[in-house]
């Protein structure tokens, strides 16, 4: 546990969050959080606990059967073999599927529109993750649990 | 901020409705999530993953809902109610919405 006191900008977070500011340091504020990564990491961090703290319940029973079943080996392993498998099935028949239309006697046109196909997909999907990834620390919301 | 279901807030008086306040939001999950959700179909039992996805989803709507009332001027939001509709297969869509009011 820190026993340091809190700078002046994680008092100003914290009243921003509790909406304790005023319009004008509200505004104020606001500029300095688009311009500071920092301080928007700070006020996601303080926005993630407070909605932990009003989350907060007693555990259900069935909660200790999940952790239970988390640090289960049998449970653990079946699930990384399972999900091993199937990544490595996806990208192996992928691969497989790709060659097989590169070896056929298919026209080149469709050659070409079928590389188009998976690079655009794959070039989509690598943008979307890139978003995704990079606002993921500045969502609140992903530790809610029900 | 005060939020009521009911239309006034017990012990306090109204003096001003500003007016209709609303948040929503529209969450899904990850396809990992959504592989377990399938399997979880077909043996039965709560399905963690949507009730996650759901909670999300109604967490942001009201603090959306929280901020429009806080900048609006209100201490309280009465009325307070949730909907929520299917916006695509796997994504779950959450509105809160009630009226923004200032208290005595």
């Amino acid at each position: 546990m820190s026993a340091r006191e809190p700078t002046r900008d994680e008092l100003l977070a914290m009243a921003y969050i509790d909406g304790e500011l005023t319009a004008e340091g509200c505004a104020e504020f606001e500029q300095r959080l688009g311009a500071s990564p920092e301080l928007r990491r700070e006020v996601s961090a303080l926005r993630e606990l407070e909605l932990l703290a009003c989350a907060a319940a007693p555990k259900e029973p069935m909660d200790h059967e999940w952790d239970a079943l988390a640090r289960d080996p049998v449970q653990r392993g079946a699930l990384g073999l399972g999900w091993t498998l199937l990544v490595a099935a996806f990208v192996g028949l992928s691969a497989f599927g790709l060659w097989q239309v590169f070896r056929s006697d298919a026209p080149l046109a469709l050659k070409l529109l079928f590389s188009a196909l998976l690079l655009g997909g794959a070039l989509l999907f690598g943008a979307t993750l890139r978003a995704r990834l990079r606002t993921l620390p500045l969502d609140p919301y992903r530790k809610v649990k029900r | 901020m005060i939020l009521c279901t009911t239309d006034d807030v017990p012990g306090r008086t109204v003096t001003e409705t500003i007016g209709l306040v609303r948040g929503s939001s529209v969450r899904s999950a990850h396809l990992g999530r959504d592989v377990m959700a399938k399997l979880k179909n077909l043996v039965g039992g709560e399905v963690t993953e949507y009730t996650k996805l759901l909670a999300e989803s109604r967490e942001q709507a009201l603090d959306r809902m929280v901020e429009e009332a806080r900048a609006r001027g209100a201490d309280a939001i009465v009325g307070l109610r949730f909907m929520s509709s299917d916006i695509g297969d796997d994504a779950a869509e959450m509105l809160a919405y009630g009226t923004a009011v200032r208290l005595g």
